[in-house]
């Protein structure tokens, strides 16, 4: 069945292999954490695979997660050398305004972002020698339109509970690199 | 010759219709939803069989206008045949899909964790509602299968039953 039609291509090829000694720590999964927030900051989904410190209770990490990125975006605009216009730092950004950013990674993780255009914003934690991941992360987009936005019982704006798409997301965490 | 139509245009307007008639129709009466949808049903596969059997000459019995509902019919609809077709040869006949085309997207939620002990009820009503949901779901295409066959000449009423997702089973029975 043709489920992935556009970006059937991106799925098939995984990133380059991982040189050796990087997995390690992550049996199984080769991701940590994943969150999925709408646009009004609900957030749908909260998956963790390997998470050994928690600092935060789940709403507050939650909170942090959505205005951490949502100051990013910001300040990336802002800053950005190339673009034209600037509005105020304050301003609420649109979901295809001003540049985008994709990843920032530190010397024991890399988080990835993805925002698509209805405001569903993508945040996978992964371990720092992960390639990028933009592909990735559409996939997981195109798993989220099947399984869930085509799913009769599902409520939009509510934390997503289908077995289908956890059941998917996580064989497709294990393929990556 | 024929047109085509993104699929999922179709999937959005089925969960469309199921909802409106189940929550803003007819809310307090699902048994009346239930036919409104099945009616609609019917009269799709009323015109549909007409299409698919242009070329066709006429049946000579129930089996083989059953057979046809399970191969040519039930092919260009949903691209594949039913697999498994049963029958007591007195006029009632099982007709199972094991991976139903309308069916691979829906998914009941896992139980919730409840801190309460005394906390079954939200997760049986939970239940409960997906599978009445699910149900409203499969009669449109009951509809479809009785449309096609009294268009055939064969009156009969058709039910389903989904006791493992994404297979469903439909039982045609006919009236003598």
């Amino acid at each position: 069945m043709q489920f992935f039609g556009g970006s059937a291509a991106a799925e098939a090829s995984p990133a380059p292999a991982a040189p050796p000694g990087t997995a390690t720590g992550l049996a199984g999964n080769n991701a940590n954490v994943l969150y999925v927030f709408n646009r009004n900051g609900v957030c749908l989904l909260y998956r963790e695979w390997h998470r050994p410190l928690r600092t935060l209770d789940a709403a507050q990490d939650h909170k942090l997660m959505f205005g951490l990125l949502f100051s990013l975006r910001s300040f990336t605009a802002k800053m950005d050398p190339t673009s034209v216009e600037k509005g105020n730092l304050g301003v609420p950004l649109l979901p295809g305004q001003g540049c985008s950013f994709h990843s920032f990674r530190t010397n024991t993780y890399k988080l990835s972002f993805m925002e698509s255009p209805s405001g569903i914003k993508l945040i996978l934690v992964t371990h720092p020698k992960t390639s990028d991941l933009r592909e990735a992360l559409r996939y997981i987009y195109n798993l989220y339109v099947e399984y869930v936005v085509k799913n009769p019982l599902y409520v939009p704006g509510t934390p997503i509970k289908s077995e289908l798409f956890n059941t998917n997301l996580d064989q497709y965490v294990k393929t990556l690199i | 010759m024929g047109r085509e139509v993104a699929e999922s245009c179709l999937d959005g307007v089925m969960i469309e219709m199921v909802s409106a008639y189940c929550t803003r129709f007819y809310a307090t009466k699902p048994e009346l939803a239930a036919r409104r949808i099945e009616a609609i049903g019917y009269q799709v596969g009323h015109q549909l069989s007409e299409r698919y059997t242009m070329e066709r000459p006429r049946f000579t019995d129930h089996l083989e206008a059953i057979k046809f509902i399970c191969k040519d019919f039930w092919s260009e609809l949903f691209k594949k045949q039913i697999d498994n077709l049963k029958t007591n040869h007195r006029g009632t006949f099982v007709l199972q899909d094991n991976h139903f085309r309308w069916l691979t997207r829906i998914s009941i939620d896992p139980t919730p964790e409840s801190t309460e002990a005394s906390s079954n009820d939200p997760s049986v009503t939970a239940e409960n509602k997906a599978s009445q949901t699910t149900n409203m779901h499969l009669c449109f295409p009951c509809g479809i299968i009785r449309g096609a066959l009294s268009n055939l000449g064969i009156p009969c009423a058709v039910t389903a039953d989904i006791s493992n997702l994404p297979a469903c089973s439909f039982v045609v029975r006919i009236k003598a």
